[in-house]
């Protein structure tokens, strides 16, 4: 194993709940884990915790078989071979591209010192801004220079947090491809932080869910987007909108009907379903279970926002040319095709 | 965004066991709070009698006039300052660009200087207008009397306004033109948005400006001793120089700076509240007021302002310089001994200089603890080492007299008791510069430095101190400003032979030699004017 944390917690003076609570995983080499949540969650703590910005109140940190950090031993940031791209990127306004990326390379030799830091710069695209000041880059740029000076000293890990917060939206887009195919050509193990469900699963290999200080879920993208853990990853992470329903054995009553499913509770077990847009339809009836009360055009598609007659509200994708107006009466049904993921309540 | 999230992992520090800068920050905060403690202990264990003697004779006469004093000249910077700032920033006045530095100048010039001139000009037997006038048969009676309170609130008011100008231009230039935009919508008149949206929004810079102006008249001793208008200040210095009375000098002192800390600790609540407004990206200027036809009277307004505070003044001591050193006889008067003009330069320089570089030194750990551990002894350290303000040049004096005196006797009577009263008087402009300095710097390059293999100490040479060296400089430069032009402590600490221009002009003028004493104080406000150039240039309001 590469990184390896058990029971992590850290507790902020002033504050009554910890910001990081008993926290364990572990990551592989060459792995990209995205820890995803939203903020305040603890995912940036536990970030500068194994970066050596904050020291924990308790647990353990192993980086390549070495503790880096427990009750007796707290090795110092600049002495635990940790590489780190800072949400504002923090490049030094004093000194040049060339300057700051090869801030990391003390003891090289000059000429040493200069194929890596040109190695670099072209690795991330700005070998023509090595002589530029910070201040007059993009806010690509910036991102770029900031991730070789990270890459320069060749950390075990790199740590980013929340690194294309301050991109344009459309820009944002652009750059996470191109770093996520630079981290996996310089075969990079990084934990990256977002608080963007999206961004979490296009560049994670793996997510690592974070709620209230806790990790509530670790595994692949497809496997918390589908088999969430809990409701509060279904609803974060899936955007998921929830019924309520009863066991029975063929599988769940509920308002929109009888959800076929097998399933090992007891019959009348009360539960949620968790459904997202794509897991139900429905048709106009004036004899319906709920009514439309909003339409926003997506272009390609309609997305409905429709209240049932308990009060629960669902969502449903439907083509771009069907359109209803607001106020209609509609029966909603499953229409799913893949068993759904129910919680007890 | 960027600013709340700096803020939030500055707050993140919390935890860490006591880090090594706050014992040090601690030592230099009871280095500058020392002095105030001693002369409050020596106030309060003053002599039962002498407290009475003094309550009865001196202290209601003293404190009122002092009031008097505050109040007058207060008001009068408040109304100046703040409509030259309005004129220069917010209306289409002519020459506005110009007048901005025009009206910033005077800060060169000591209050005693203006003095200086403002008797030579008024006095009623040889004063300049009165000869002149009865050179053309006028009467000169009705020449209002240059002395007492009228005049020295007058010359402290011209000479003090430009904290208050450069407060409030500032807060003026800060404000978003949509503030006002909005107001306008919401159906309010141009009028009534001035006094409802722009004022108010201005008011913290406005009023911090006012107590920093009050604590300067607390400590201003040249001005009224020259007008002879007793107050706290002058009591004390004549109690000490001439009667060397310490016990009478302590409780006048003590009950100074308790009115003084009253007004500082004021001053410390509206820096918290900071100001409401900031520049950020989105920032527009708001459009400018066309005066119209009454464009004369705003350029007319601004033209007078800077003639009676820096043209007449400067004017006056370059034409007497030139009398001074074209007669023989003047020109030989200016030495001492064997000492002249180039020795009371050197003096200066390098005692103002070498108190701005001990000043900005002690103050680097207290800024570092404050920004990047925030807590409540971290904010007492930052505060007591401000305590300075609060302490009259004629306060630090005393109390350095005693306190050398006893644990110290190896200093006493030498210049550096004289560089050491700088410090403790000036220190605090030191800790607000480097302060702020510290905050604009994100916490992230440091931490960036440490993840790039650099230690603490590495860290704060390669990144911090670049990177707040020009906040630091500019502190250096007020102190070496503010230490330039002091009067009562150099008077009273310097050693025999110890001559620096500020004494020079001011023995000089008191004998009545003016000719003599012009030389001494053009050099000392072209002297001033240069650190003042570098530190008006950092001002949003010189930017474009």
């Amino acid at each position: 194993m590469k990184l390896e944390i058990e029971q992590l917690s850290k507790r902020f003076t002033g504050n009554q709940y910890p910001a990081v609570d008993n926290i364990t995983f572990s990551m592989q080499t060459h792995e990209i884990l995205c820890f995803v949540g939203p903020s305040g969650c603890g995912k940036t703590t536990t970030l500068r915790l194994i970066a050596g910005l904050e020291r924990p109140d308790q647990g353990i940190i192993r980086l390549d078989q070495r503790i880096i950090s427990d009750m007796h031993t707290f090795v110092p940031p600049e002495k635990r071979n940790i590489g780190m791209v800072f949400q504002d990127h923090a490049l030094f306004p004093h000194l040049s591209v060339f300057d700051n990326v090869a801030f990391g390379l003390q003891g090289l030799r000059k000429a040493e010192k200069k194929d890596r830091v040109s190695g670099l710069l072209e690795l991330v695209g700005v070998e023509a801004l090595a002589k530029r000041f910070p201040h007059v880059l993009s806010g690509g740029e910036r991102q770029r220079v900031a991730l070789a000076r990270a890459l320069a000293p060749e950390p075990a890990l790199l740590l980013m947090d929340e690194p294309f917060s301050s991109l344009d939206a459309h820009l944002r887009l652009e750059v996470r491809e191109q770093i996520r195919n630079i981290l996996k050509a310089s075969q990079s193990t990084v934990i990256f932080v977002t608080h963007d469900q999206e961004e979490a699963l296009f560049m994670g290999d793996r997510l690592a869910v974070f709620n209230q200080g806790k990790l509530e879920q670790i595994g692949l993208p497809e496997t918390i987007f589908h088999d969430s853990g809990s409701r509060f990853v279904a609803a974060f992470m899936g955007d998921s909108d929830f019924v309520r329903g009863t066991s029975v054995p063929a599988g769940f009553h509920t308002e929109l009907g009888l959800l076929e499913q097998q399933n090992d509770y007891s019959p009348g077990t009360a539960v949620e379903i968790a459904i997202r847009a794509d897991d139900i339809d429905f048709q106009l009836n004036q004899q319906g279970n709920g009514k439309i009360i909003n339409r926003f055009f997506r272009g390609a598609f309609n997305f409905y926002r429709v209240e049932l007659d308990s009060g629960a509200i669902v969502h449903v994708f439907k083509l771009h040319t069907e359109i209803y107006q607001p106020g209609e009466r509609v029966l909603t049904y499953f229409n799913a095709g893949h068993p759904l993921k129910i919680f007890t309540l | 965004m960027l600013k709340t999230e700096a803020l939030r992992s500055n707050r993140r520090r919390h935890t860490t066991s006591t880090p090594k800068i706050a014992y040090l920050a601690g030592m230099i905060a009871l280095f500058a709070v020392i002095p105030v403690i001693y002369i409050l202990i020596r106030a309060l264990t003053g002599d039962p009698e002498l407290w009475q003697r003094i309550i009865q004779t001196r202290l209601i006469k003293l404190f009122s006039n002092t009031l008097l004093l505050l109040l007058a000249v207060t008001t009068g910077t408040t109304l100046l300052g703040v409509s030259m700032a309005w004129l220069t920033e917010r209306t289409d006045v002519p020459g506005r660009k110009i007048f901005r530095w025009l009206l910033a100048l005077p800060l060169a010039i000591p209050p005693y200087v203006g003095a200086i001139i403002h008797l030579a000009l008024l006095r009623p037997r040889g004063g300049l207008i009165s000869q002149w006038l009865e050179e053309l048969n006028i009467p000169s009676t009705f020449l209002p009397n240059p002395t007492g309170f009228w005049g020295a609130a007058f010359v402290l008011i011209i000479f003090s306004y430009p904290y208050v100008f450069l407060l409030s231009a500032a807060a003026f230039r800060s404000l978003n033109a949509t503030y006002g935009e909005a107001a306008r919508m919401l159906g309010r008149t141009p009028w009534q948005t001035f006094w409802q949206v722009t004022i108010p929004s201005i008011r913290p810079g406005i009023t911090a400006g006012a107590l920093l102006v009050s604590l300067d008249i607390l400590a201003e001793y040249g001005t009224v001793a020259l007008l002879r208008f007793e107050t706290f200040s002058s009591a004390i210095f004549v109690q000490l120089a001439g009667r060397y009375d310490r016990s009478a000098a302590s409780i006048l002192s003590g009950v100074l700076i308790l009115l003084a800390l009253v007004i500082l600790y004021g001053e410390f609540r509206i820096q918290g509240q900071a100001q409401f407004t900031q520049i950020g990206s989105q920032w527009r200027p708001a459009a400018l007021i066309h005066l119209g036809k009454r464009r004369i009277w705003g350029f007319l307004a601004l033209f007078f302002t800077v003639l009676v505070s820096f043209i007449i003044p400067v004017g006056l001591l370059v034409f007497w310089s030139t009398q001074g050193i074209l007669d023989h006889q003047t020109f030989s008067g200016m030495q001492i001994g064997s000492k002249g003009l180039v020795s009371f330069i050197f003096n200066s320089v390098w005692s103002s200089g070498f108190a701005a570089i001990l000043a900005v030194l002690f103050s680097i750990p207290i800024a570092i603890y404050v920004v990047r551990y925030p807590g409540k002894i971290s904010r007492l350290f930052s505060r007591l080492s401000q305590v300075g303000y609060a302490i009259p040049g004629v306060v630090v004096a005393l109390s350095l007299v005693m306190l050398v005196n006893r644990f110290l006797p190896f200093l006493y009577a030498t210049s550096l008791v004289v560089v050491m009263a700088y410090v403790v008087r000036y220190i605090p402009q030191a800790v607000r510069s480097s302060e702020s300095a510290m905050r604009q710097l994100s916490p992230s390059l440091e931490e960036a430095s440490r993840l790039l293999k650099r230690n603490a100490f590495q860290t704060f040479v390669q990144v911090t101190l670049p990177l707040i060296l020009p906040g630091l400089l500019a502190g250096s430069a007020l102190v070496f400003l503010s230490s330039l032009k002091e009067l009562p402590a150099t008077l009273l600490l310097r050693p025999a032979g110890f001559e620096t221009l500020a004494v020079r002009v001011w023995i000089w003028s008191e004998e009545g030699f003016y000719f003599q004493a012009a030389p001494a104080a053009l050099l000392l406000v072209v002297i001033a004017i240069i650190p003042l150039f570098f530190l008006l240039r950092r001002e949003s309001i010189f930017k474009q």
